[in-house]
């Protein structure tokens, strides 16, 4: 089999793109009674576990050193020093008792007023309708606005009425974080690189794309699509509104699959969704591989180092006692099970989506500090025999071949699995190689 | 060319390795340096998972309550995720990952029922440390029935089997097993991981982070101090690390007593009730404990056995990074146990 060819408008990676690797930082008053539920809670969703995902770090009582009632410790862009590396993410966690606290706004206000070199990104949040009372230049900027505030004095932690809280500010800030780490691509024949915080809201929106079948799969294929364009900051391709009538079916298909902006997946995978030729089409595009550029030049496949794939998840509508063959192309993709009584079910699917996406973007940040290697190749995803196949080197190696992915590590069955179909490769966590 | 399919991605050498894990959260600490539970969590399991498919054990003190400070179950889960991963077939299959040794003194291991145990079984071995044990004489043990009354006698046992506990770990036990000729022995602590702790308010003679640091030092066994995310740990290290010949507050006995009541309550009880040997006062443990932070001071490398150099050493007690953390921790075991290279 040849070079994998590339189409027009293929999605690439363009390498002088931002890809400093984000670390997010949660700021919240000591008294902010939700603050520290929340920053738990932003932990544990943006790192899912075994060790994928941003670093969250805290920042709320005073630091070691400091007087009581003092500043935390300070954040590494405060240091002065441009970083070539490091993208500081900061979450302004904004209640009454932050933007009464002179010391914590002349703080926050230090950390707006940076140079544009080092200055973190800022994420205000407001917890309290107090929360735009903050310092300029923070009020020019759009917060998120977590629904289901305020809570109740003595609201438990735990509580349904806290659920919703943290279940909207986990939604927004996918969004927003998403947005952010996959905005950071200049667009081809862009000189300059973009500044941390210029997202100015004039790029394209992130799009997800709806794949689904005509016969039985649109009822939650458009349900999901009406969320997108009523409750988020995306855009849904969604083929009866977004292939123009008359233009090449096909071509605009494949257009929106390799676009840059079209960040995921959702396969609708109804009883008639694996016959479907275009249904099949669709999943076996976005689940191919894509080498990642470096500098302004056209990846070669077969020599490319660093491999990305976009997410896709699985929404299994099969109903009642209807049954289906199971689809090689879809591999290790997510599943969910469809259900009209789980309420907001589609404010679950595409915030996990956009999760796994915003995952993805920080994978590939994170996979091009692995340092390049002959016999190395670097994934952005947790690989399996399916998404591999697609891989040139992997496929034709006939030499011992080492794979790097993200994490701390896949399970031993499926490093056994892969061990049988792929006998001249080793499997390196990120973990492992960085350690 | 061929792969070698006979291992990779687990040690096959096997080894007698058991390497003590002191970890505790101290909420305060730990966020006033920007880290939560959660991050601890993380670096509990990173620390402990490739020791595991080196085929070490690991020693874990902690009792079995499931609060959130409390991180045996989190151990009992990664050996158990362990060794499920192992039993499918494949070029790892047959080698055995390691365990954990659950050191539990009286009375604590009262709360173990026989299905808890049970569960666990395969992961772990429970290690009660007895008031016999702990060298108490017969006439002076307290029946398990009054073990949570609240008695003086009562709570200076338990400090004495706690203080045992610590000193019995660092060497071979043997666990008789009725009908059976020969005992079950526990293999000794070979390496000590620590990291935070208590610096007041403790049970014991004293903080339990000091006093495992103690034996482990007494034991010439390494000891990996991480004194980057707070607690007696770093209250260690910052000693170990402060040129000259100043003596930390926190370890002399003035600020331990006015700081722990318990301190005080213990000193006096000595008096009353018979210490078994090897039973430290909080003096003379602390005056043992600073007696190494001296000798660190002029050499850390050596003093704490770590199997990094200088340099590195230095870092190791102060670094605020996980990543690095971890790393220099394995990096100083595979000097000193020979570790083989994995990838995965």
């Amino acid at each position: 089999m040849g070079p994998v060819a590339l189409r027009k408008h293929a999605r690439t990676d363009v390498h002088d793109m931002d890809d400093r690797i984000p670390e997010i930082y949660v700021l919240w008053h000591p008294s902010c009674r939700l603050g520290e539920t929340l920053a738990r809670r932003i932990h544990a969703w943006l790192r899912p576990g075994n060790g994928l995902g941003p670093q969250v770090f805290y920042r709320s009582v005073a630091a070691p050193d400091a007087v009581a009632g003092g500043k935390p410790v300070r954040l590494p862009c405060e240091g002065g020093i441009p970083s070539k590396e490091k993208l500081d993410i900061v979450l302004l966690l904004l209640d009454e008792h932050l933007i009464s606290d002179q010391a914590w706004r002349s703080w926050i206000t230090d950390l707006a007023w940076l140079p544009t070199e080092t200055r973190p990104v800022l994420l205000p949040i407001a917890l309290d309708p107090t929360a735009f009372n903050v310092p300029e230049p923070l009020r020019k900027l759009n917060f998120l606005r977590p629904t289901g505030l305020p809570l109740p004095p003595l609201e438990d932690p735990g509580s349904p009425a806290t659920e919703v809280v943290v279940r909207s500010l986990l939604k927004q800030l996918t969004e927003a974080m998403c947005r952010l780490l996959l905005g950071r691509r200049d667009p081809p024949g862009a000189s300059t690189r973009k500044a941390a915080d210029a997202d100015d809201g004039t790029g394209p929106k992130i799009r997800i794309f709806l794949s689904h079948a005509k016969a039985d799969g649109t009822v939650p294929a458009k349900r999901i699509r009406d969320y997108v364009y009523s409750q988020t900051q995306l855009a849904a391709f969604y083929d009866e509104n977004d292939i123009p009538f008359g233009a090449p079916f096909g071509g605009v298909l494949e257009g929106s699959l390799q676009n840059e902006w079209t960040a995921a997946l959702i396969a609708v995978r109804s009883a008639l969704y694996e016959s479907r030729p275009w249904c099949r089409f669709e999943i076996s595009k976005f689940r191919r591989p894509l080498p990642v550029a470096e500098k302004r030049n056209k990846p070669n496949p077969n020599r490319a180092k660093h491999w990305r794939l976009s997410p896709t998840l699985v929404v299994d509508a099969l109903e009642g006692n209807s049954r289906t063959r199971g689809i090689p192309e879809l591999g290790n993709a997510p599943l969910i099970r469809w259900s009209t009584e789980v309420p907001e079910q589609e404010e679950q699917i595409v915030t996990t989506l956009l999760r796994d996406a915003l995952l993805a973007a920080y994978h590939v940040a994170v996979g091009r500090r692995i340092p390049d290697e002959a016999d190395r190749i670097v994934l952005s995803w947790q690989p399996d025999p399916t998404t591999l196949l697609h891989i040139p080197q992997v496929r034709n190696s006939k030499r011992m071949l080492r794979v790097a992915y993200p994490g701390r590590g896949m399970s031993g069955l499926e490093l056994d699995i892969l061990d049988e179909v792929f006998p001249h490769v080793t499997f390196e966590s990120f973990e492992s190689v960085f350690a | 060319m061929t792969t070698d399919r006979t291992s990779r991605y687990r040690s096959k050498s096997s080894r007698s390795d058991v390497i003590g894990l002191s970890i505790s959260y101290q909420r305060e600490h730990l966020l006033a340096r920007g880290f939560g539970l959660e991050h601890l969590r993380e670096l509990l399991i990173r620390l402990a998972r490739p020791l595991l498919r080196q085929r070490a054990d690991l020693a874990y003190g902690g009792h079995w309550g499931e609060t959130d400070d409390n991180f045996t179950f989190d151990l009992l889960r990664l050996i158990s995720a362990e060794q499920q991963d192992n039993r499918f077939g494949g070029p790892d299959t047959a080698l055995k990952i390691g365990q954990l040794y659950n050191h539990c003194r009286w009375p604590e291991y009262l709360d173990i029922t026989p299905r808890i145990e049970a569960q666990w079984i395969h992961c772990c071995r429970i290690v009660r440390i007895s008031q016999e044990m702990a060298g108490i004489p017969p006439a002076d043990v307290v029946p398990d029935s009054e073990a949570r009354r609240g008695s003086d006698h009562a709570f200076f046992n338990a400090a004495v089997c706690l203080s045992a506990m610590r000193r019995l770990m660092m060497n071979w036990i043997n666990l008789p097993i009725p009908g059976l000729a020969s005992p079950f022995s526990v293999p000794p602590v070979t390496a000590r991981i620590v990291l935070g702790g208590k610096v007041d308010g403790f049970s014991g003679f004293l903080p339990g982070i000091f006093e495992e640091a103690l034996v482990t030092l007494e034991s010439g066994r390494p000891l990996y101090l991480l004194g980057g995310f707070g607690g007696a740990a770093a209250v260690l290290a910052n000693a170990l690390l402060t040129k000259g010949t100043a003596r930390p507050p926190e370890l002399t006995t003035k600020w331990q007593a006015a700081n722990t009541p318990n301190v005080a309550k213990l000193d006096k009880l000595r008096t009353k009730y018979k210490v078994p040997p090897g039973v430290r006062s909080t003096s003379a443990a602390l005056d043992a404990l600073f007696a190494f932070v001296k000798k660190g001071r002029r050499n850390l490398a050596k003093t704490l056995g770590t199997g990094l150099d200088e340099a590195q050493t230095r870092e190791l007690l102060a670094t605020q990074d996980l990543s690095r953390a971890v790393k220099l921790v394995h990096m100083g075991l595979r000097t000193k146990f020979s570790f083989d290279e994995l990838p995965a």
